[in-house]
């Protein structure tokens, strides 16, 4: 188990490095720097002085070496549109991002489960074609065009919710305000990964149907919903234990489009903010902070994985 | 089996309704303030309430900081002063400084400064702050700090006593006091003197302290500035509590927010959604004159471009009206030289005029040797086609501009090909490398005529991004820079303004008007373009 | 000898794969939601690349009756905010919207079918090298990456084609890496390999013959992935550029007409959504015919 667990942090720690890698130098090597992202009236002199602030006149290596030092020593620099550091500036967003992307994976897993154990149970039925119609029309619909319909229906013509924005914190706070705020874009970030977990669950329960030992306890004359609800789903479960994991980087890509079109001010527009403004140092954490959480979220997920299924132990 | 049929049916009814019963709450909260009182209420300016202002991103509250844009001088030029301001005929008025004067030869300004002005945090504004401003910021060329360009010709700023100082020029700049009250305001020395003016995001990013007519409540990053009314200000105290700038990086949003009721006044950039707004009630939008003009341009490095008749055939090829009521909504008039009609006392029409004419275009180019010989519906030259890369950056409504422009040029036969580029690479490729055959965009410049900057043969590594050179427009736009009578001045710019027309340095397209949408219940705003009349922001009311 | 052994092996191989190509569109016949994409997508793409000839309007030229005009003969769907005709828009449009993502499904099926078959195929380092770099691609929110990247690189349609297949190749490498490892182990390939074929050959004329199957439900599936992933960017502003028009830049571009002409966005954010639903019921329904449990049923 334990090196199990060693194995991958190390390779957690190699993918970080590549990351960060193809990505410094990705950025860097791109015509226009920061300098050009100064006013059009900017005079060559005072790119030049911005260029040598930012030390941009060194070269590329000298600069990886550089930021990579002191990343390690968990200092991710200075932004350079704000001056802040950059830890402080994602920590600002991250909040925002975490709490669109827990509600919006909450909510997938019941409604997903629910819907996929449905359709299993139903194989063949109307029901069974209805969700899995549904789902292939979740995964085909763009979401940001969803996302403009809703608005326009929402906010445009009925005038119920809000087109944008995440809602008044600090002393003003009202619940109504903050939940109103949250349900586009929660729904519309639920498209994104609700129509996966269906399929999974779906495929999942038909597998454990299948299997002997549930023929066992039915010719036992157990109920049938215990027979489904205690013992299949139960073990239908566990690999879906998994699909979250795969699911977290998808739902994180997701999130930037969900955060773009309704004014969420998370990670997602951060890094749009970040590379257009040139912000070298904010897209490198950006990027850092992403990839942690994601290999973080996917330790969690074979952690969990290993205790609730006694198999992998012995991988 | 009809059993959970129907429980999943329920579950969707119940999800809906969910959605619904929520929606249905939020409705009694936003539908408010519809009240139409066209009744009594001249009660006049009274104090209270608060106005909402959209801003597209996070801001820096220092007017110098290089990465202080759009976003933050509309709260800079609140929170701060300058030593004028643009007054309500544009010309510059007092603001820090109450008079003014040029030595004769033009080389040395006095302002004389208020004695009464305090700092948001209780300390004396005196000239040692006006001093630090520019010697140790602005005229600091390591630091590259914003509109420092319009200070080039300043050697440095004395101190002569506490309320007055002395601006010692390399040579007479005319427009000094103008430039004064374009984002230059004064900074406290108090606070900056020993630290790196960037790197103080202790005041940049959380408490400035300035000596505008509101101070900083709360800041918020993402979300939102908070300002209060400076009851020790200096002018005329304020009669709102709040000013709010909301951070809403959309524009769609902030259409959405000043129709509900959520903000208050902005500037449309974004004129798609004219229509709407103008139909809603308690909204107004008006057009409002701006310095600013919108240029197409051809990098007369190029020895093609260097024909006057290529780039006078390039206008008449474009129905600029078109243009205008297309994109722009009406919101603009055609331009025919540099000085907008914002600068009444210089603006002229009485000059060369390029009309819609795409037979005439064809005529010109044919003039200056451009014909189509091979019957391809592109004209050439000695067996050369007339291609052109055309590169603008992403941003506003260049983009569907430019579009149009590019058709109207096919249609009297170049070849031209659209290249929509970042912003970021277009700066890079047109302004830092110059590497570019044609561009399309705008400049804003302070309330004065002095386009130097813009067209002057020694600007040419700087703003002269078309590389005009010509020794009688400079001669002229000299001359204007240093005559200190309006009335000379005036005559300066009136031939300037023939012989730009003519010599068609730039391709002038059109003076953009500015849509300022209100809220009808904001009152006392002049009648000013919006970052104008941030300037009197202590005069504006709410009435209910 | 060897020579005989050879050609049989490969007739046979080739009688197989006809059968099996007979059954799968008959099988598919049967799911009548992806026969119908089948047809509909073929009637997409031959409206969409011989539309062009017959409605001749230029997509980007400004027409005579201005903009966001209403339905007319000249223009079944009116014109834009900028006077253009939006019929002639939305085919010109679809065709660069389609062939971006035909584009980018074949580099993406190359990149992915390279990776798995060697890995599958060649075992060992290369295995491991190929399999944890793949894995490592997938657990990483690529969108993140394609937007730095087209926003640092620019947006030219080759770019957007290659940033949208090397964010998309991991699943059809996994597919196939699964894939060839079963094939290995068949008789006919063993009988090749002990016959002294070099791998190469093996590989191309033996195995990969043997996944094309799965290779054409995944590059279906990647086709509106790709679709999606084009007008995503698009949206961004990161996709390609007017005046060229694809449905992505154009649905882009309507977002500001969604108060006063909200048509304009309707019509490219309903065929991206059909063409991509289309895509992904004729993959799902091939992956259903391929499926050895049909046969059961």
């Amino acid at each position: 188990m334990l090196r199990f667990l060693l194995n991958r942090l190390g390779q957690s720690v190699v993918l970080l490095l590549i990351v960060t890698v193809i990505t410094f130098f990705l950025i860097n090597l791109a015509p226009g720097g920061p300098a050009s992202t100064m006013r059009m009236e900017a005079s060559p002199e005072e790119r030049q002085a911005m260029i040598e602030k930012l030390g941009l006149d060194q070269p590329i290596y000298v600069r990886y070496i550089d930021w990579i030092t002191h990343a390690v020593q968990g200092d991710l620099g200075i932004s350079f549109t704000s001056s802040e550091p950059v830890i402080q500036r994602i920590s600002e967003r991250l909040p925002y991002t975490i709490e669109l992307t827990v509600f919006t994976i909450v909510i997938s897993v019941i409604v997903g489960i629910l819907l996929g154990v449905l359709s299993a149970i139903k194989r063949g039925k109307a029901q069974d074609h209805i969700i899995n119609f549904m789902s292939v029309i979740g995964l085909s619909v763009p979401a940001f065009w969803l996302g403009l319909m809703l608005i326009l229906l929402f906010s445009i013509t009925l005038g119920w919710l809000p087109s944008s924005g995440v809602g008044s914190r600090g002393a003003d706070f009202d619940l109504w305000g903050w939940i109103s705020h949250l349900i586009l874009p929660v729904l519309i970030l639920t498209t994104t990964v609700l129509p996966n977990i269906v399929r999974f669950t779906r495929s999942s329960m038909l597998e454990v149907i299948s299997q002997n030992y549930i023929r066992t306890v039915r010719a036992k004359g157990a109920k049938e919903s215990i027979v489904l609800y205690v013992h299949a789903l139960r073990n239908a479960l566990i690999p879906v234990v998994t699909i979250i994991g795969v699911l977290i980087p998808r739902l994180l890509s997701g999130a930037v489009i969900t955060e773009a079109i309704f004014g969420w001010t998370g990670i997602g527009t951060l890094i749009i903010e970040a590379a257009r403004g040139r912000d070298y140092p904010l897209v490198m954490g950006v990027t850092v902070m992403i990839t942690i959480v994601v290999v973080v979220c996917n330790l969690f997920v074979d952690l969990v994985y290993s205790r609730i299924d006694p198999r992998v132990k012995n991988v | 089996m009809k059993k959970s049929k129907w429980k999943f049916l329920s579950t969707l009814l119940l999800s809906v309704v969910l959605l619904a019963a929520c929606s249905y709450g939020g409705e009694s909260t936003t539908t408010s303030g519809e009240k139409e009182d066209g009744s009594s209420s001249a009660s006049g300016p009274k104090k209270g309430g608060k106005v909402s202002i959209p801003i597209v991103a996070d801001p820096t509250f220092n007017p110098w900081h290089p990465n202080a844009y759009a976003e933050s001088n509309v709260i800079n030029r609140v929170l701060f002063s300058g030593l004028t301001q643009p007054g309500k005929d544009l010309a510059p008025s007092p603001d820090l400084a109450t008079k003014w004067e040029a030595s004769e030869d033009g080389l040395e300004w006095t302002f004389y400064l208020r004695d009464d002005v305090l700092w948001h945090d209780g300390e004396k504004f005196t000239a040692e702050d006006v001093a630090y401003t520019f010697n140790e910021i602005a005229l600091n060329k390591e630091l590259g700090a914003n509109n420092a360009s319009y200070f080039q010709k300043v050697k440095e700023v004395q101190v002569v006593d506490d309320f007055t100082v002395k601006f010692m020029m390399e040579s007479p700049v005319a427009a000094l006091p103008a430039y004064l009250s374009f984002n230059t305001e004064i900074v406290p020395k108090h606070i900056f003197e020993g630290n790196d003016p960037w790197e103080l995001t202790s005041f940049n990013k959380k408490t400035p302290v300035g000596t505008g007519s509101f101070k900083l409540k709360s800041y918020t990053s993402g979300q939102s500035v908070v300002l209060e009314r400076n009851d020790d200000y200096y002018g005329e105290t304020a009669l709102l509590d709040e000013v709010e700038y909301k951070v809403l990086a959309d524009a769609n949003t902030h259409v959405a927010q000043i129709l509900s009721g959520e903000l208050s006044i902005f500037a449309l950039d974004d004129l798609a959604a004219l229509d709407r707004i103008e139909k809603a009630k308690g909204v107004t939008v008006e057009g409002r004159e701006t310095t600013r003009f919108f240029w197409l341009i051809v990098n007369q490095q190029v020895e093609k471009y260097q024909d006057v008749r290529v780039r006078q055939a390039l206008l008449h090829a474009i129905d600029r009206q078109n243009i205008i009521d297309t994109v722009l909504k009406g919101y603009g008039t055609i331009a025919d030289a540099g000085i907008a009609p914002a600068l009444k006392e210089y603006y002229t029409d009485d000059v060369t005029r390029y009309e819609y004419d795409p037979e005439r275009a064809k005529e010109l180019l044919a003039e200056a040797g451009w014909k189509d010989t091979d019957g391809d519906g592109i004209v050439d030259k000695d067996g050369e086609p007339f291609k052109i890369d055309f590169e603008i950056g992403i941003q506003g409504d260049l983009e569907a501009v430019s579009q149009m422009v590019q058709q109207y040029l096919v249609k009297v036969g170049l070849d031209v090909k659209l290249n929509a580029m970042e912003w970021n690479t277009m700066i890079q490729d047109v302004v830092v490398n110059r590497d570019y055959e044609m561009s399309l965009n705008w400049w804003r410049y302070p309330a004065d005529p002095d386009l130097s900057a813009y067209m002057h043969s020694n600007s040419i590594k700087g703003m002269n991004i078309p590389a005009y050179q010509n020794a009688e427009l400079d001669k002229l736009l000299d001359a204007g820079a240093q005559a200190s009578d309006v009335e000379e001045r005036k005559g300066i710019y009136l031939d300037a303004q023939k012989l730009m027309a003519d010599e068609l340095p730039y391709m002038f397209l059109w003076y953009p008007q500015e849509a300022q949408v209100r809220v009808d219940k904001l009152k006392g705003v002049p009648e000013l373009s919006f970052g104008d009349a941030l300037h009197y922001i202590h005069e504006w009311y709410i009435e209910e | 000898m060897e020579a005989s052994t050879q050609t049989n092996v490969t007739s046979g191989v080739a009688v197989k794969a006809k059968k099996r190509k007979n059954t799968l569109l008959n099988r598919l016949r049967q799911n009548k939601v992806a026969y119908f994409s089948l047809w509909f997508l073929i009637v997409l793409h031959v409206v969409v690349f011989i539309g062009p000839f017959i409605w001749t309007a230029n997509p980007e030229e400004l027409q005579e009756v201005g903009a966001l005009a209403s339905w007319s003969l000249q223009h079944p769907f009116g014109t834009d905010d900028l006077g253009r005709d939006v019929f002639a828009r939305m085919l010109h449009g679809g065709r660069v919207t389609l062939l971006v993502g035909l584009a980018a499904m074949l580099f993406s099926l190359l990149i992915g079918t390279f990776v798995g078959a060697c890995a599958g195929f060649f075992g060992k380092v290369v295995e491991s090298i190929f399999m944890r770099i793949t894995e490592a691609m997938m657990a990483i929110p690529n969108f993140f990456f394609v937007l730095v990247a087209l926003t640092v690189l620019g947006t030219s349609p080759i770019m957007v084609i290659v940033v949208i297949a090397l964010s998309s190749w991991m699943e059809i490498a996994r597919v196939v890496y699964g894939e060839t490892l079963k094939w290995k182990e068949y008789e006919f390939v063993e009988a090749a390999n002990a016959s002294g074929a070099k791998s190469m050959r093996i590989l191309t004329r033996y195995i990969i013959p043997q996944i094309i199957p799965s290779i054409i439900v995944s590059g279906t599936l990647t086709i509106a992935a790709a679709i999606l992933t084009e007008s995503a960017i698009s949206y961004l502003g990161l996709g390609i550029q007017p005046p060229t028009p694809t449905w992505g830049n154009m649905l882009q571009n309507s977002q500001q007409y969604i108060w006063t002409a909200p048509v304009l966005g309707i019509l490219p954010g309903a065929a991206i959504t059909i063409a991509v639903l289309a895509y992904n019921f004729l993959g799902d329904g091939l992956r259903d015919a391929l499926d050895p449990r049909f046969v059961k049923k």
